[in-house]
């Protein structure tokens, strides 16, 4: 047996064993166990080393708000660090190391930090490394010098390099009822709701449900308490419309009731089922919510009290209750209220050996003194611990008479024996969820601790939570809220009597014993309550910057133990009572929460793929694809041997010279039906498209509102009142969201609808020479003659049996027809073009191509309609028409729009045969050393196949004027220097015969 | 005429997969069904556009968005205000409200090839569809044949309750393959079929 475990009780399963290792070491443990209890139970106390001091820590609570026990768990190469040793289930092959010692935790040589204690104070940093350089020991430099060193000594676990390899996942949940806690009133909560009718979430953060019940040596409706959880929680799990959630910690409240939680399915487990997540991030939109979260207890602030072997009087006696293990032997109790009596009584009954009850208050209750009886305690009254004893464990404490009234203590200072010291320094509600929610705390003489505020139509509290200590309270309050929150329903059984001793657990309003010796607050951050004084005597007034200069209540545990003694000590300080200096609002998360988590399915996919009709046919004929937006499109088709730029020069060649096809599915296409669509593209275009008859194209160019390019592309009239606009790839979206926004807000009156059919078609453009016998070759139903498809013409066929509609027009300069058929249908008339072509020497071509014969044609692209360009910039001002009005008319005349001065799209041709890069500067006068004076820049680059030369477009300051000027490339970046000629952006074809045939 | 090349025919692994220690928790298949139309009433037209529908298909539908029926291998619902989506078997249902439904009335778009069907049935269906979408797919909520329009991040989705534990999801053809691979993913855990 191990040395702590007792020999029967709590709720392990000792018939079985689980193995696993701490600092490379192996122990066992039970079914049942976290790692905190199951290393307790072994008689392990040294936990860690502290964050500033490097002093040996042990565990001082046995939930959440454990703030010293935190272990990195090892998972293969990955490492997550700042794991709470009280919150981390054991199973077979957990690994686990202790953090921020080195070379051991028995042995750290950062534990020399304790002797330079009184330079490590509040402030320490930004006295010394802040401020302006004044000698070699001070300012900023100091501290880069510094740092490296600083960073390794001090801080928490250090966080993993490798990748997590671990599964998130998320979960949408809605309910009228969630019950946060599933303690006594939490139970009671959603027994009640549940019987009324509501759809309830009961949340537990603990893997066993029932809270308080699990370790209570109360009795509830007559029975055992954790006796009648279990009985209560079936009942639940039958119901249907329940979902228990256990393992999981509601961490945040938002608006309108949403709240998001974080479930660990498979931490506890050595591996997950398939397809199981590691954890589930939940978000929960309840109507109703029950806080029945409970009461942390606080420690007392006296030197010493971080010493392993200290822990809460509440986390001792779970630990023997619902661990069965004893945290020591020979167990001393320290107290300011008679809660920590039933802890003594419950520790007395496990085993343990209680050697005294330290109380600060002279006058003891007397049912705390028969508690007490029953435990054999003797009870020091009017006495407080002053110090401390012992190593890595502490071996004993001494006791001095105190006045809680006045706070002095005085007389002699008695030393005790002991193996285990058990503090209770009174009860925080948990009212951060309601902090998040927005509720404003109320301060409680009484109980000495910050209470919620009365419910509201969103939220109840329930239990502790909400100022109920007694069982009893606690369920009927909880049956009160779980009514509420299914709408008013009524009780459906009475409320269960509980069954043991009634305490007022109100506490005496002490919170530090003022003796001489380090004395923490904050035991994660290594804040001292002399640290809590500094900021006083250094001016800090304000409870948030303490907060910032102090550091406390800071770190993982959000100053779950810390805030109230800390705001004590301050008030005290400051001479002000507690609810004068306030209190800091909680904000999410209420525990940490893993990225990974937020991340949930979209780790490692951050964005879907969007593949076109013909995207398998392309990776079977050898295109290599690269992304467009979310779209995958073929950069070049390359043949064995080839580079890039070999693949794309011979597909572009061989369109100009044969013919080509190349995969236009991704161009935006919407469909703009109803009576007053023609009215509705006038206003939209620039241009006019009312005129446009049924089968026939147009190019069509349209403004933002405030005058600039937005899009272009064409648009087909294929019926009376029904339009297939196209759009650029990139803009398909906003251009949608822009022609929705205009008929919802603008033109609310036009009887028009707009549908995006992007994914209904399937295109594919086919151009060069040949491309007309190509289509003679294949379409059935219509002529492709110069009469029957003309320039911008539209005809409707079949291909190989498929329907396809098919449009005259070109972005290669070429002769080029788009052919358009349903999607599903893509690639079988794709495949019998490619049949088609062949004899005529068609080849498919990719965006390496595409971009090279727009270059060569001086065809604009998003590259050029950038948001910053006019019509006029692009040399497309002959779309702009007289005759209308049309989105953005009205201020593309403004006098900056006009100006000759403007970045104008012109041709480039690099004179030094060497290749231009997009973004690349032009300047008039070269300065290598110091490049300066751009004049503009270049927006795409190609080398020409027809040209044999290295060309791009650019937009430059004044460009129309400067054909046939000389310039310079200025590209520091990629180090490219060298003489350009300026010249128009038509290279190729500038007549349009090609084009037209 | 030609039949339309499924965007998931190539990546359909038929069979069973992920966790199935405690069975078939959903099936996933694709629908493939002859038609997908999209209607759309002028203001003030819905109730004339909703008794069009019940003339072509037989189904009648309460009014209001979210509205929907579905039976005899037809379906329609209400996706958004004065639109619904209808789907069937026949493969010209486009041409047939092209015909019956007056230019007063609403207009007509096909969009058989753009829109792709996936049937997620089973016990667990309610579940694995709630890690993707923020609906509330319990039956009160979402009753037999009702729809609605919804998001998972980039990928818009049209889904309409078919049975009590089956829902037909309609997602962008081009993105339907990455739809599909998110939701075998979120189907492992319970473990599926693929038919």
């Amino acid at each position: 047996m191990s040395p702590r475990r007792t020999a029967s009780g709590g709720m392990v399963d000792r018939s079985r064993s689980i193995r696993f290792s701490f600092d490379d070491r192996f122990y066992v443990g039970h079914p049942g166990d976290t790692l905190a209890s199951a290393l307790l139970a072994q008689g392990v106390t040294l936990f860690g080393r502290s964050f500033k001091y490097h002093r040996p820590r042990g565990v001082i609570a046995a939930g959440v708000d454990e703030p010293n026990a935190l272990v990195t768990v090892l998972r293969g190469d990955a490492r997550e660090p700042n794991i709470p040793a009280t919150m981390l289930e054991i199973h077979d092959g957990l690994t686990v190391v202790s953090q921020n010692r080195f070379p051991s935790l028995a042995f750290d040589i950062g534990a020399v930090n304790q002797l330079g204690g009184r330079l490590l104070g509040a402030g320490f940093y930004y006295k010394t490394f802040m401020g302006p350089v004044l000698g070699p020991l001070k300012g900023t430099r100091f501290w880069m010098f510094c740092e490296h060193f600083i960073r390794r000594a001090a801080g928490l676990g250090r966080a993993g390099a490798v990748a997590d390899p671990a599964r998130y996942e998320r979960m949408n949940a809605f309910c009228e009822a969630l019950v946060v806690g599933s303690g006594p009133a939490g139970l009671m909560a959603a027994k009640q709701a549940a019987a009324g009718g509501a759809r309830v979430i009961l949340a537990e953060l603990d893997p066993r449900l029932g809270g308080t019940a699990n370790w209570s040596s109360e009795t509830i409706d007559g029975m055992p308490a954790a006796d009648w959880a279990a009985a209560v929680l079936a009942e639940l799990a039958a119901m249907p419309n329940v979902r228990l959630l256990p393992r999981t910690t509601v961490w945040g409240y938002y608006d309108d009731n949403t709240l998001a939680a974080l479930e660990r399915v498979t931490d506890h487990k050595r591996t997950g089922c398939k397809g199981e997540p590691r954890q589930r991030h939940w978000t929960i939109r309840a109507g109703r919510v029950v806080l029945a979260t409970g009461a942390f207890e606080r420690p007392l602030v006296f030197p010493g009290n971080d010493r392993p072997g200290l822990m809460l009087a509440s986390a001792a006696e779970r630990y023997a209750v619902q661990f069965g293990v004893l945290p020591g032997r020979k167990i001393a109790v320290f107290a300011n209220n008679d809660g920590a009596y039933r802890s003594a009584l419950a520790l007395r009954e496990a085993g343990a050996s209680i050697v005294t009850i330290i109380d600060v208050r002279s006058d003891i209750s007397p049912a705390a003194r028969d508690l007490a009886a029953r435990a054999k305690a003797e009870i020091l009254a009017g006495q407080a611990v002053v110090a401390t004893e012992g190593g890595k464990q502490v071996s004993g404490i001494k006791v001095q008479p105190f006045d809680a009234a006045t706070g002095r203590l005085s007389g002699d200072v008695r030393a005790i024996e002991v193996d285990c010291l058990a503090v209770s320094g009174g009860w925080s509600p948990v009212i951060n969820l309601a902090s998040h929610a927005g509720a404003k705390a109320v301060w409680d003489d009484k109980m000495q601790a910050f209470m919620l505020p009365p419910a509201t139509e969103r939220w109840t509290g329930a239990g502790a939570c909400a100022g109920e200590f007694s069982t009893g309270e606690a369920l009927a309050g909880g049956a009160a809220a779980g009514s509420w929150a299914a709408g008013g329903a009524s009780a459906s059984d009475p409320v269960p009597e509980a069954g043991g001793t009634v305490l007022d657990i109100a506490p005496a309003p002490v919170f530090e014993i003022p003796a001489a010796g380090k004395a923490f607050v904050d035991l994660q951050h290594d804040v001292t309550a002399d640290d809590v004084r500094l900021a006083h005597q250094e001016g800090f007034v304000s409870v948030e910057h303490l907060k910032r200069y102090t550091t406390l209540g800071m770190a993982t545990d959000q100053g779950k133990t810390s805030n109230i003694p800390g705001l004590a000590i301050m008030a005290n300080a400051l001479g002000k009572q507690i609810p004068e200096v306030g209190t800091t609002r909680f904000r999410p998360p209420f525990a940490p929460v893993s990225v990974g988590s937020l991340a949930a399915e979209r780790y490692g996919e951050v964005r879907p793929e969007r593949l076109t009709p013909m995207h398998d046919w392309h990776l079977e004929n050898g295109a290599t694809m690269y992304s467009a937006g979310l779209w995958h499109r073929p950069m070049i088709y390359a043949k064995p041997g080839e580079t890039v730029d070999q693949a794309y020069v011979r597909e572009a060649r061989t369109t100009r010279e044969k013919a080509g096809i190349v995969d236009v599915s991704t161009l935006g296409k919407i469909a703009v039906q109803g009576p007053d669509a023609a009215d509705f593209l006038d206003r939209v275009y620039t241009n006019m498209f009312s005129t446009l008859p049924i089968g026939k194209a147009r190019y069509g160019l349209m403004l933002r509102e405030d005058g600039f390019a937005m899009d272009d592309g064409t648009t087909w009239r294929l019926a009376d009142n029904d339009f297939l606009m196209t759009t650029t790839t990139a803009n398909a979206g906003k251009v949608m969201q822009h022609l929705e926004y205009l008929l919802d807000v603008i033109w609310p009156d036009l009887k028009v609808h707009v549908t995006s059919v992007t994914d209904q078609w399937a295109g594919a453009a086919i151009g060069g020479p040949r491309a007309r016998e190509i289509l003679a070759a294949c379409v059935t139903g219509t002529s492709v003659d110069n009469d029957t498809l003309p320039f911008m013409g539209i005809v409707h066929g079949e291909i190989a049996g498929a329907p396809v509609v098919i449009c005259r027009l070109s972005f290669s300069g070429e002769m080029a027809f788009e052919v358009y058929s349903g999607a599903g249908h893509g690639t079988h008339v794709w495949q019998a073009l490619i049949k088609a072509g062949k004899p005529f020497g068609l080849v498919p071509y990719g965006l390496e191509a595409l971009g090279t014969m727009r270059i060569e044609k001086g065809h604009v692209t998003g590259a050029e309609i950038d948001g910053r360009t006019t019509a006029r910039d692009l040399h497309l001002d002959w779309m702009l028409s007289k005759k209308k009005p049309f989105v953005g008319s009205m201020m593309m005349d403004r006098e900056a729009m006009i100006s000759p001065d403007r970045l104008q799209l012109v041709g480039i041709v690099a004179l030094d045969n060497l290749p231009l890069a997009g973004g690349a500067h032009i300047v008039e006068r070269l300065d290598r050393d110091t490049p300066r004076d751009s004049i503009g820049h270049i927006t795409a680059a190609c080398y020409s196949p027809v040209f044999r030369k290295h060309i791009g477009l650019a937009l430059v300051r004044a460009g129309k004027s400067r054909h046939g000027e000389r310039a310079f490339i200025s590209d520091p970046l990629r180090g490219h220097f060298g003489p350009v000629e300026i010249v128009s952006h038509h290279f190729y074809d500038p007549e349009g015969k090609r084009l037209h045939g | 005429m030609v039949d339309q090349l499924s965007p998931l025919e190539p990546v359909l692994r038929t069979g069973r997969h992920g966790h199935l220690a405690d069975g078939v928790g959903v099936r996933l298949a694709e629908t493939q069904p002859g038609s997908i139309v999209q209607l759309a009433a002028w203001p003030g037209e819905e109730k004339a556009l909703i008794r069009t529908i019940k003339q072509v298909t037989g189904l009648a539908l309460p009014d209001g968005a979210g509205g929907g029926a579905c039976g005899n291998g037809k379906a329609a619902f209400g996706f958004a205000p004065g639109r619904f989506m209808v789907i069937g078997e026949d493969e010209n249902i486009a041409g047939v409200f092209a015909g019956k439904l007056s230019q007063k009335t609403g207009t007509v778009t096909d969009l058989s090839h753009g829109r792709t069907g996936i049937r997620v049935s089973g016990a667990r269906a309610e579940w694995v569809l709630a890690k993707l979408f923020a609906i509330d797919f319990a039956l009160p909520a979402f009753p037999v044949g009702s729809g609605l329009s919804t998001v998972h991040h980039d990928i818009f989705a049209q889904i309409q309750r078919s049975g009590a534990d089956q829902f037909d999801v309609y997602v962008f053809r081009s993105f339907a393959r990455a739809f599909w691979h998110t939701l075998r993913l979120a189907s492992e855990e319970v473990g599926y079929e693929v038919r």
